[in-house]
């Protein structure tokens, strides 16, 4: 689908917030969740940040394998990411509870695997308070 | 000042009961994953009123209920989700 | 982080220990009022539950949620609001509750929410 010229259009292009609660392999908010983005970009709007939550901070696990007739949305989501640049942010709390840690919080914690995607980030619940207050809408995939 | 509210969950969980007696006549209802079931439940969607009730078009193709919804339903695509999101001043969503 | 503060909503809607629902939604509100955001902390439906007194975690091996709700005040979230209807449907009263919250009904949740900038919803 052709990208609208928004020099031309009516609306204008908006800053989307996007938070995910769910996990690929627990539900389908997910993957409705990288649709919704997808979407969002291909439609000429601004993606201010995607911010993973609870178990949805296994959406950034790099270790995930999916049958190959599945879609591995982990490995979707990080082609999404790379592609438009766009910040991702996962959990700090809710990502090292579940084993979802950078190099560095592997070595902090003396742990031999880091499972975190590189194209994602580990902060703190502020950088979801920050998304509010900055992206012109927040939508929440739970 | 109005609110798109989004349904992701099967009527059994009770989100629009929930949610109804707080949704004016100026929202809009968008009803996407399990949450397309409530298209078969004319009974649940026709006191809403006047609201438009929208149902994700990719879900209820998924499920087989593309052709079962009633005149109340609009059918969108993703397309149109990520539109009215611009189109009310915010997003509330039920899951 | 802006300048101005914003009105966050935050609705509560589920029981306290089942799920981590109610911790997350709780996590996330001091953490908007640790960046000083107007925050307005409203409890419906099975969240009405997180507000019973006598809450002892200690029973199942988890931290008293109860507990750290009647130090809210503390994190300068003094706007806890409660569903009347919610309470009554339950055969609570707010007798029963551990915290002074404000009893509200759907219309003024729902003025609530059209008035605020963002809507969290757990």
């Amino acid at each position: 689908m052709p990208r609208p010229d928004r020099g031309f259009c009516l609306s204008p292009a908006v800053k989307f917030a996007v938070v995910v609660y769910s996990s690929p392999a627990s539900s389908q908010a997910a993957a409705s969740a990288y649709q919704f983005v997808r979407t969002l970009l291909n439609e000429g709007h601004e993606l201010y940040r995607l911010f993973f939550i609870a178990d949805g901070v296994e959406n950034a696990n790099r270790l995930t394998v999916t049958p190959q007739d599945e879609t591995n949305l982990p490995q979707q989501w990080h082609g999404l990411i790379t592609k438009y640049k766009l910040d991702s942010v996962a959990c700090v709390s809710s990502a090292i509870r579940r084993g979802i840690l950078t190099p560095e919080e592997a070595d902090r914690h003396n742990l031999d695997a880091h499972t975190l995607l590189d194209s994602t980030e580990i902060a703190g619940l502020g950088q979801l308070i920050d998304a509010a207050v900055n992206a012109d809408r927040l939508v929440h995939f739970g | 000042m109005s609110i798109l509210f989004t349904i992701s969950k099967p009527p059994a969980l009770g989100l629009l009961e929930s949610c109804q007696s707080i949704i004016e006549g100026s929202d809009a209802l968008l009803l996407l994953e399990d949450g397309v079931y409530y298209s078969l439940r004319e009974d649940l969607i026709r006191p809403l009123g006047r609201i438009p009730i929208y149902c994700l078009e990719e879900d209820l193709l998924a499920r087989g209920l593309a052709e079962k919804t009633f005149e109340l339903i609009q059918q969108v695509n993703y397309e149109r989700f990520v539109k009215l999101c611009t189109e009310y001043s915010k997003v509330v969503s039920w899951f | 982080m802006a300048t101005k503060a914003q009105t966050f909503i935050f609705l509560s809607r589920s029981a306290p220990y089942g799920s981590h629902r109610s911790q997350l939604c709780l996590d996330a509100v001091l953490a908007a009022a640790v960046f000083e955001q107007t925050v307005h902390y409203i409890f419906l439906d099975d969240g009405v539950y997180q507000l019973l007194k006598e809450q002892d975690a200690s029973a199942i091996n988890r931290k008293t949620l109860g507990k750290t709700l009647q130090s809210l005040e503390l994190y300068g979230v003094n706007q806890v609001y409660v569903d009347g209807e919610s309470l009554n449907y339950r055969g609570l009263g707010t007798q029963d509750l551990l915290l002074p919250a404000t009893e509200i009904n759907a219309p003024g949740i729902r003025l609530l929410l059209r008035n605020a900038d963002h809507v969290f919803n757990l």
